[in-house]
């Protein structure tokens, strides 16, 4: 499903990716870990095409990244869901028109946003807080909106860039068991993480990385 | 279905800057009604000089001593030409008559002389769609090549002025017109402008999200024109205003200025330009959009 191969990437002389070679394979859920500028999220932007790769090619299920054209990459990423580390909620929205707005670019009828809308709220908990605005939620209610958007348009890909950052530990736990509930649906999950704690005894497949070089690849 | 949500988040953008649109508007309505005033003024000016080829004639006058024959043959040739409306034979004495009728009191002028100096004429009135300056030349040079005509009089410079004058109003009004309209697009352009980079992270946020090109820019488009046509409807009032000051207040006191049209095509126009020029800015505004 994700295929890296010899992946580089550079900003302005300084490397953030080097030689990374890796597979996540479809279903499958996977951590990518590291120290704060490993590069982890540079990897994930690579992934759901934010940033391009200097070297190396890059396949996201049959599409080879280098060869996508520009006007066909709002389609690849509709099958993407991403959970931003800076979650990237509009403030100005409602809990039900930030997760709306994944569906109504598709141009998805309104009654039918409304239903999968209220669902996945419901999924995650968050159905009493439709009307309420991000900026009077706390850090893990957030998270969840974020969540919430990223899976209602039912993906193949989930990414998550540090989702459990500044949550507590009881929030944290909830929020992987929902990754993994999304996992179990058959969507592929990339986890990336510098908390082992989130992938120690899962059985899942742990991508490390260290100063922009791939150091190693394990079951956690 | 987009298309629904996209004029919803416009009419919503427009609200949440409503002092900046206004005043967007504003201007877009002063721009609108100066093309109104400058189409108002090139419509009854063109419309005054078609009036004029109704009063137009050509004059020629003949040799002296021409029999009646040949001034007939002449009067044939004239009307026989495609250009020429009817033809009137005026005598030398008919021509001195009517100078007579022109001097009235003061016609002590024409004492002492003897012999009637007037030559006789041919006024020849032309159709209305060949009064034109270069048809009227050709028409003249070909007049003076017929025997027996002594000389073709068709106030030249007359023709020549009311050319020069209409061609000039024209220019200058084509030259308003394009100076308005690029003003307006400018202002659509700026407004859009501005709105875009507001909302800067939330268009970063809805490619991200898969937002097609047409769904980041319909809003925008759609934003540019609510504004032009806004501004279309104000300046329509204006229009409205002016007419109704013009007929109905000032012409009262001037009647001269009944003979003035105002066209009401403009009263139809004035939103629809207004709206093809916001739009025309707001996808200048918006330029390419790059998804990396």
């Amino acid at each position: 499903m994700i295929h890296f191969s010899n992946v580089s990437k550079v900003y302005d002389h300084q490397t953030a990716l080097r030689n990374i070679t890796f597979s996540v394979e479809k279903g499958e859920m996977a951590f990518i870990t590291g120290p704060s500028g490993a590069g982890k999220s540079t990897l994930l932007r690579i992934i759901y095409l934010s940033e391009k790769p200097d070297e190396g090619s890059v396949t996201i299920a049959d599409w080879e990244l280098s060869k996508l054209k520009e006007s066909s990459i709002p389609f690849l990423r509709r099958n993407i869901g991403v959970v931003f580390q800076d979650f990237r909620l509009l403030d100005n929205r409602n809990v039900f028109d930030n997760v709306a707005m994944t569906l109504r670019i598709r141009g998805i009828m309104e009654d039918e946003v409304k239903e999968r809308v209220m669902d996945i709220l419901k999924t995650v908990n968050l159905r009493h807080k439709a009307d309420s605005f991000p900026k009077t939620l706390s850090g893990g209610e957030q998270q969840r909106v974020v969540i919430a958007r990223a899976i209602v348009g039912e993906p193949t890909i989930l990414l998550a860039d540090e989702p459990t950052g500044n949550l507590d530990s009881d929030t944290a736990a909830g929020i992987t068991r929902m990754f993994k509930d999304i996992n179990a649906k058959g969507t592929t999950v990339l986890v990336a993480t510098h908390n082992r704690e989130l992938f120690r005894n899962t059985g899942r497949k742990v991508i490390r990385l260290d100063n922009g070089n791939m150091v190693g690849e394990e079951i956690g | 279905m987009y298309l629904l949500y996209s004029l919803r988040l416009a009419i919503q953008s427009v609200w949440r800057e409503k002092w900046i649109n206004l005043l967007s508007v504003l201007t877009i309505a002063a721009g609108l009604f100066m093309i109104t005033l400058t189409f108002f003024s090139v419509y009854n000016m063109d419309l005054a000089t078609k009036k004029l080829p109704a009063k137009f004639s050509m004059m020629l006058y003949l040799n002296e001593g021409l029999s009646e024959q040949d001034t007939g043959n002449i009067i044939a040739i004239l009307k026989k030409n495609n250009a020429v409306e009817r033809v009137r034979f005026i005598s030398k004495d008919k021509a001195l008559q009517e100078l007579k009728g022109v001097l009235k009191n003061a016609d002590y002028v024409l004492e002492g002389i003897n012999e009637n100096p007037l030559p006789a004429s041919i006024e020849v009135k032309l159709k209305q769609e060949s009064v034109s300056l270069p048809s009227v030349k050709k028409l003249a040079a070909d007049i003076k090549k017929i025997n027996g005509i002594e000389e073709v009089e068709y106030g030249e410079q007359f023709l020549n002025s009311i050319h020069s004058i209409k061609a000039g109003a024209q220019t200058l009004s084509l030259l308003l017109v394009v100076v308005m309209s690029t003003g307006i697009i400018f202002v659509c352009y700026s407004t859009v402008k501005i709105m875009f980079y507001r909302r800067k992270e939330e268009i970063e946020t809805f490619k991200l999200l898969g937002a097609t090109r047409g769904f980041i820019r319909a809003p925008f488009v759609i934003e540019g024109g609510l504004l032009g046509a806004g501004g279309g409807l104000v300046s329509l009032l204006g229009a409205i205003a002016f007419y109704y000051i013009l007929f109905y207040k000032l012409a009262i006191t001037m009647p001269i200025l009944k003979i003035i049209v105002f066209p009401s095509e403009i009263f139809v126009a004035l939103p629809f330009v207004g709206l093809m020029l916001g739009i025309s800015g707001a996808i200048i505004a918006l330029g390419r959009i790059r998804f990396s």
